[in-house]
């Protein structure tokens, strides 16, 4: 038996057309709602914290600088494979104080020993690095972000760290492009040579921010943290040593109440929606119990209304999924500029893509079945008194 | 009485009862009575008499509590749901008071929805459909929405529809129930016209006794039972 059904799908869509419409569209919201929400959930997630790398920061606060020759120290460490130092330029666009960039003053080689696994940082952009002291390795996704290209000059202003002629702009020469070795890894940053910085510098010099630690094959990080923090109890600066992990998510804490509350919120009103769709699609089949009846009695069979009812439902979610995937497509970049600070990285991931078609066909399939079973087990001679 | 290639319609000893709260309401009690290929037959009865039941019961879309009801020698009873219901495609056409179209479809496409349950391909479905909608005198409305057409051309999309995949049989409850008179009797000149050129069986429950001239025969039920029979002149 051939049932060409597609007439009937149609008509059923089209009968109440802003019906379908607005059904669509609710549907749409709910799923980006869903689709940011869980991207934003992955970006959480999907940061580039490594729990094998430690990070040694002041013991005082984020803002406060360790002396660089605990550099040496560390280094003669047998439990530390590596070791690198980071400074943040806590700066600025030249002319836009709101557009703040992500930008780090480092030692070129230790820091592509330590991030190795983490960043891209392949032969030649490495000798481009090193060929220019005022050099910039500028991360894809900050260089697309700015509209920046390999050779531009990037002109920063610093809101701390002045140079020798008193000044706090900073001229940079991007000398290559650095990607994430993964598509999650956030790339929203730019890297300078600290040599250069360093010497630059009219005060505050041979201070950093951060070492990055790869500890040795075989060591136990929390004892290794330990005796680190334990070297430098006695020295005018302390240390706190934690795993790359709890370190981004101690400074990731203060918003993590934040998206507690987001994830809530989304929650709610993304069930909400589907149960106002669900309930639709509810009234929408039952207000047909007439027309399966009448289909019934020109000898449609039972499974074949089935299927006409849940490809009209699969035609909805699939509609909504779509619409709802396009609007998170075009929100994610914007959204992900806005909080680059927040969540190092907003992506649609294939899972959070893959979760919403199955769930876009779980709820096309509850919302159509439980009220066609409804209709279909209905005796023909009553629904065909159903007015 | 021939066994092939025949569709008479037998009752025997039918039985019937709705279950109305706790008391069971009988309608048809040892309900017997035979139609003949090509009969037309007009129901009357008081409302609520059973006429719509003994269509539904012919057409296989209510089940009897005791007895045999037969059509062509294929005993209903025995089928099940999904049997029944193709049985029902190749077999009987209903037609209704209200018609009963599908309010999105055009009368074209009304026309072919049963045709999807046959073997016919596309363009032999759009051919036939042409066809039937020539033989009610629709051919210009083909594209017409129900809404777009009047009572007595929606009840004659109806009766295309029926007709459509060619049954033998032809179940019409008060088919003129919701027309004018003038509408009407083109609605009943329609049936006769199936009646005598194509020989289709129909058995019609009508409430208008002008309606019954139409019919071979009248039948009046009351309280379950046949109580009259006329026969009327063929016109
Ligand atoms: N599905 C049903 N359930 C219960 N009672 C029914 C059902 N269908 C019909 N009846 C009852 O059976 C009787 C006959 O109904 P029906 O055949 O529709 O009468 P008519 O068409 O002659 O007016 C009526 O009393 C009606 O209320
Ligand atoms: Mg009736």
């Amino acid at each position: 038996m051939r049932v060409g059904s597609t007439m009937l799908v149609r008509q059923n869509l089209t009968r109440k057309l802003s019906r379908s419409i607005l059904l669509v569209i609710c549907i749409g919201i709910a799923f980006f709602v869903f689709g940011v929400l869980s991207s934003f959930r992955a970006g959480f997630e999907g940061s580039e914290a490594n729990s094998e790398r430690l990070v040694v920061a002041s013991k005082i606060g984020g803002n406060e600088t360790l002396p660089l020759r605990y550099f040496q120290q560390l280094g003669g460490m047998d439990e530390i494979a590596e070791v690198t130092h980071v400074t943040r330029l806590r700066a600025h666009t030249a002319g836009n104080e709101r557009n703040i960039i992500g930008a780090n003053a480092v030692d070129a080689q230790s820091y592509a020993s330590v991030y190795a696994d983490t960043y891209d940082f392949n032969a030649e952009i490495m000798q481009a690095f090193q060929a220019d002291r005022t050099a910039t390795l500028v991360g894809r996704q900050l260089a697309e972000r700015e509209g920046w290209a390999v050779g531009d000059r990037v002109n920063l202003t610093s809101f701390v760290h002045m140079t020798q002629d008193a000044s706090r702009d900073w001229s940079f020469v991007i000398a290559g492009l650095l990607d994430g070795a993964e598509p999650t890894v956030d790339t929203n940053f730019l890297i300078v040579r600290y040599d250069y910085f360093n010497a630059a510098l009219l005060r505050n010099q041979d201070q950093v921010n951060l070492f990055g630690i790869k500890p040795a094959v075989g060591t136990d990080i929390n004892v290794l943290a330990e005796t680190i923090d334990m070297t430098f109890a006695n020295s005018t600066a302390q240390t706190r040593t934690q795993s790359e992990t709890a370190f981004m998510s101690a400074f990731l804490e203060q918003f993590a109440d934040v998206a507690l509350i987001v994830k809530l919120i989304v929650s709610v009103s993304f069930g909400t929606i589907l149960l106002i769709v669900a309930n639709t699609m509810i009234f929408a089949i039952r207000e047909r119990t007439l027309e399966i009846g009448v289909l019934k009695v020109l000898g449609f069979s039972g499974s074949s209304i089935m299927r006409i009812i849940l490809t009209e439902t699969l035609v909805l979610f699939a509609a909504g999924l779509a619409l709802g995937f396009a609007l998170t497509a075009a929100v994610i970049p914007v959204l992900g500029d806005a909080l680059s600070s927040v969540v190092p990285d907003l992506y649609l991931t294939p899972k959070v893509v893959a979760t919403s078609v199955g769930l876009a066909v779980v709820f096309a399939v509850l919302t159509g079945f439980l009220p066609a079973i409804k209709a279909l087990r209905l005796p023909v001679a009553t629904a065909l008194n159903h007015r | 009485m021939t066994i092939s290639n025949n569709s008479t319609i037998e009752l025997r000893g039918v039985s019937k009862s709705y279950q109305r709260g706790k008391s069971k309401v009988p309608i048809f009690d040892e309900l017997t009575m035979t139609i003949e290929d090509g009969d037309f037959v007009a129901i009357m009865g008081p409302s609520g008499s059973g006429k719509s039941t003994i269509l539904n019961l012919i057409g296989g879309i209510d089940t009897i509590d005791a007895g045999a009801i037969s059509v062509g020698g294929t005993v209903l009873g025995n089928m099940n749901e999904s049997a029944l219901t193709r049985w029902r495609s190749n077999h009987v056409g209903f037609v209704f008071q209200f018609y009963n179209l599908m309010p999105m479809l055009s009368a074209a496409e009304n026309v072919e929805l049963p045709l999807l349950l046959t073997s016919l391909s596309r363009s032999e479905r759009k051919k036939r459909v042409e066809t039937i909608l020539e033989i009610v005198g629709l051919t210009e409305r083909a594209r017409h929405l129900p809404s777009e057409l009047s009572g007595g051309q929606q009840q004659r999309v109806g009766i295309a529809r029926a007709v459509a995949a060619d049954p033998q049989i032809l179940l019409c409850d008060e088919p003129t129930g919701d027309l004018d008179r003038k509408s009407a009797n083109e609605i009943l000149e329609l049936l006769q016209l199936l009646n005598t050129k194509l020989n289709k069986t129909i058995i019609m429950v009508t409430h208008d006794e002008s309606s019954t001239a139409y019919a071979k025969r009248t039948l009046f039920l009351d309280k379950g039972r046949f109580i009259q029979q006329e026969m009327n002149q063929c016109a």
